[in-house]
C-alpha cells in the first residue's frame, strides 16, 4: 500500500522537515503516527496524498512514485484517498449533503446517484437524520463524524487522518475512533496522526513514533 | 427524499453558485460603463446618420467672375463630365435677386442691382458615395482652371466624414479601455468570492479536482454578471432613444438602438469570462497538484 525508504523531506526555508525514513504500511492496517509536535506526523501524511514531494529518497503509494507523479497521477490519489482533518474542514455554508457529497461529486456523480450513496454513509456514522441539516446545527463530535463519512464516500482504499480526535472529548474521541476501526474492519488502510496515546489502550493499532523527522519506533517492526 | 424547502448546490463543474450583494454590486458598475459605450456608439450612429443626410442633399456652389462669363459653358459642360456629379444647374440673376430680396427682409433696396455684380453661378449637385471628397476635389481642380472659384465652406462640410472616422478610432479607443476597466472589476469581484470561497476550492484539490471543475463555476459567474450588465446596458438606453426621437426626426435621424443588443450581450459576456480568468489564473490551493 505505502512503501517508503530513506524519504527525506527538506522545506525551502531549510528546515528538514523528514530525514531517514523507511517503513512499509500494508493493506488494512491501523496505523498511529505519534510524536511531539513538529514531529513530522503532518509532512509525513501530506506527501501520503500528494500535498507534499518528498526531497530525496522513495516514496511508493498506491504502486505511485510520488516523486515522480504528474498531476493526473496525483489526482488519481486523492481520489482514492480519504482525508480527516483534526479542524474537520467542513464547508460551513453548505449542507451535510452538500458536505458529504463533495469528494463524488468531483468525480461527476449526478445528485440522483449521490443522495442514496450519501444516506448510506451517513447510517454508517449513525446521523442518518442529519442529512439537510448545517454544520453550525452540530456537535463538535457530530461533525467529525461527518468529516469520517465524507472521507468514506469514496470507500478508499486508504483513509489519512491528521488528529481527529484533537479537539474531542475522551467519549466522543473514543467514539470517532470506534467509527475508523470500523472503516479498518472493512478492509480499508487507516492511518491515524495522534497525540492521544491513551486511546491506543483501548483501540489497538501500530505505532509509528517520530521525533524531529526520525523514525524512532515501529510498533509492527518490532 | 429531498426536502421541498432545501436546493441542493452542489460546488463545482457547471453549476453556478446564486449571486450575492458583490455580484449584482458589479453587475450595476460594468452595466453603468456599458450603457457610456453604447451611448457613444449610439451618438456614432446619429451623426452618421446625419451627415449621410445632408450629404444626400449636397450641393457645391462655383463661382466664376462676369469678365470670364464666356467661359461659363465650356466650364458647366467640364463640371458635368466629374464621375460623381449628378447635375449642374445655373441660377438665374432673378433667383438671386428674388433670394437676396428675401434674405435682407423684404428691403426696398435695389436687390437686382445688387445681384447683377454677383459672379456667374453654378449649383454643382454631387452623388452621394464615398469618393464625395474626391469629386470635390476635381471640381475644384476645374473651377480653377476656368479661374473659377468654389464655396470652401461646403468643401469644410465634405471634411466632416474625415472627422467622423476620426471620432470613430476614438470610440474604440475609449471601448477597449473602458472594455480593460469592467474586464479588471469582474475580475476583483470573483477574486473577492474566489477568497471567500478558498476552503471549498482547496477541498475539491484535496479530493482530485480537475483544475476545470474548480475553474468554471467562476468562470460561468463572469460569463453570466457580463452578458447581464451587457443586456442591462441596453434596456438603459432606451430612456436616450426615447427621449431623443421627437428632436433627432427633424434632423431626419432615427436611431436604432436595437443593433447594440447583440454587441452589447456578447461584449459585456466576453470580458465577463476575460475577467473571470485573469481572477482564476493564479488560484493557488496549499496543498493543489501545482504548488507541491
Amino acid at each position: 500500500m505505502i512503501s517508503m525508504q530513506q524519504l527525506m523531506l527538506r522545506y525551502p526555508t531549510g528546515k528538514v522537515a523528514l530525514s531517514g525514513i523507511s517503513l512499509d504500511i500494508l493493506q488494512g492496517q491501523f496505523v498511529y503516527l505519534t510524536g511531539e509536535s513538529g514531529a513530522g506526523k503532518s509532512s509525513l501524511l501530506r506527501m501520503f496524498y500528494g500535498g507534499l514531494r518528498p526531497t530525496s529518497g522513495k516514496l511508493s503509494v498506491q504502486n505511485t512514485d510520488m516523486r515522480k507523479a504528474g498531476e493526473g497521477e496525483v489526482r488519481a490519489i486523492r481520489r482514492r484517498t480519504g482525508i480527516v482533518f483534526q479542524d474537520h474542514r467542513l464547508l460551513f455554508s453548505r449542507t451535510v449533503f452538500e458536505n458529504i457529497a463533495l469528494p463524488l461529486r468531483v468525480q461527476g456523480w449526478s445528485k440522483e446517484r449521490l443522495i442514496p450513496r450519501v444516506r448510506k454513509v451517513l447510517e454508517f456514522v449513525r446521523l442518518e437524520d442529519r442529512l439537510w441539516s448545517y454544520p453550525e446545527a452540530l456537535s463538535g463530535g457530530e461533525q467529525q463524524r461527518i468529516a469520517i463519512a465524507r472521507a468514506m464516500m469514496t470507500t478508499p482504499p486508504i483513509v489519512l487522518a491528521d488528529e481527529p480526535t484533537g479537539n474531542l472529548d475522551e467519549d466522543t474521541a473514543r467514539h470517532v475512533l470506534d467509527l475508523l476501526m470500523g472503516l479498518n474492519q472493512l478492509g480499508t488502510t487507516v492511518i491515524m496522526a495522534t497525540h492521544d496515546l491513551h486511546l491506543l489502550q483501548s483501540h489497538p493499532g501500530r505505532v509509528i513514533q517520530l521525533h524531529a523527522g526520525a523514525l524512532v519506533e515501529d510498533s509492527h517492526a518490532t | 427524499m429531498q426536502p421541498e424547502n432545501v436546493r441542493i448546490h452542489l460546488p463545482g463543474g457547471m453549476s453556478m453558485p446564486p449571486f450575492g450583494v458583490h455580484q449584482y454590486l458589479a453587475l450595476m458598475i460594468v452595466a453603468v460603463a456599458l450603457w457610456a459605450l453604447g451611448s457613444v456608439w449610439m451618438g456614432l450612429q446619429a451623426t452618421e446618420q446625419w451627415v449621410g443626410t445632408w450629404q444626400q442633399q449636397m450641393v457645391l456652389h462655383v463661382y466664376l467672375p462676369k469678365e470670364h462669363k464666356t467661359r461659363l459653358e465650356a466650364l458647366k459642360t467640364d463640371l458635368q463630365s466629374i464621375d460623381g456629379v449628378a447635375s449642374v444647374d445655373d441660377v438665374p440673376r432673378d433667383a438671386s435677386a428674388r433670394w437676396m430680396q428675401q434674405w435682407l427682409g423684404n428691403t426696398a433696396l435695389d436687390v437686382q442691382s445688387m445681384a447683377d455684380k454677383l459672379p456667374e453661378t453654378l449649383v454643382v449637385h454631387l452623388q452621394q458615395n464615398e469618393r464625395s471628397h474626391f469629386t470635390a476635389d476635381d471640381v475644384r481642380d476645374i473651377a480653377e482652371r476656368a479661374q473659377a472659384s468654389i464655396n470652401q465652406d461646403e468643401i469644410r462640410l465634405l471634411d466632416m466624414r474625415d472627422l467622423l472616422d476620426n471620432v470613430a478610432i476614438l470610440a474604440w479607443f475609449v471601448t477597449v479601455i473602458l472594455g480593460l476597466a469592467m474586464a479588471l472589476i469582474v475580475s476583483n469581484t470573483l477574486r473577492m468570492i474566489l477568497l471567500a470561497r478558498a476552503d471549498e476550492v482547496h477541498l475539491m484539490r484535496l479530493m482530485g479536482a480537475k483544475e476545470w471543475f474548480v475553474r468554471m463555476p467562476f468562470i460561468l459567474e463572469g460569463l453570466v454578471l457580463g452578458a447581464g450588465a451587457g443586456a442591462l446596458a441596453w434596456v438603459l438606453l432606451w430612456p436616450w432613444v426615447w427621449g431623443s426621437s421627437a428632436w433627432l426626426a427633424g434632423s431626419g435621424v432615427s436611431l436604432e438602438a436595437w443593433i447594440l443588443f447583440v454587441p452589447l450581450l456578447l461584449g459585456g459576456a466576453l470580458l465577463g469570462c476575460a475577467g473571470a480568468m485573469l481572477a482564476t489564473a493564479r488560484l493557488v490551493s496549499p496543498d493543489s497538484v501545482e504548488s507541491a
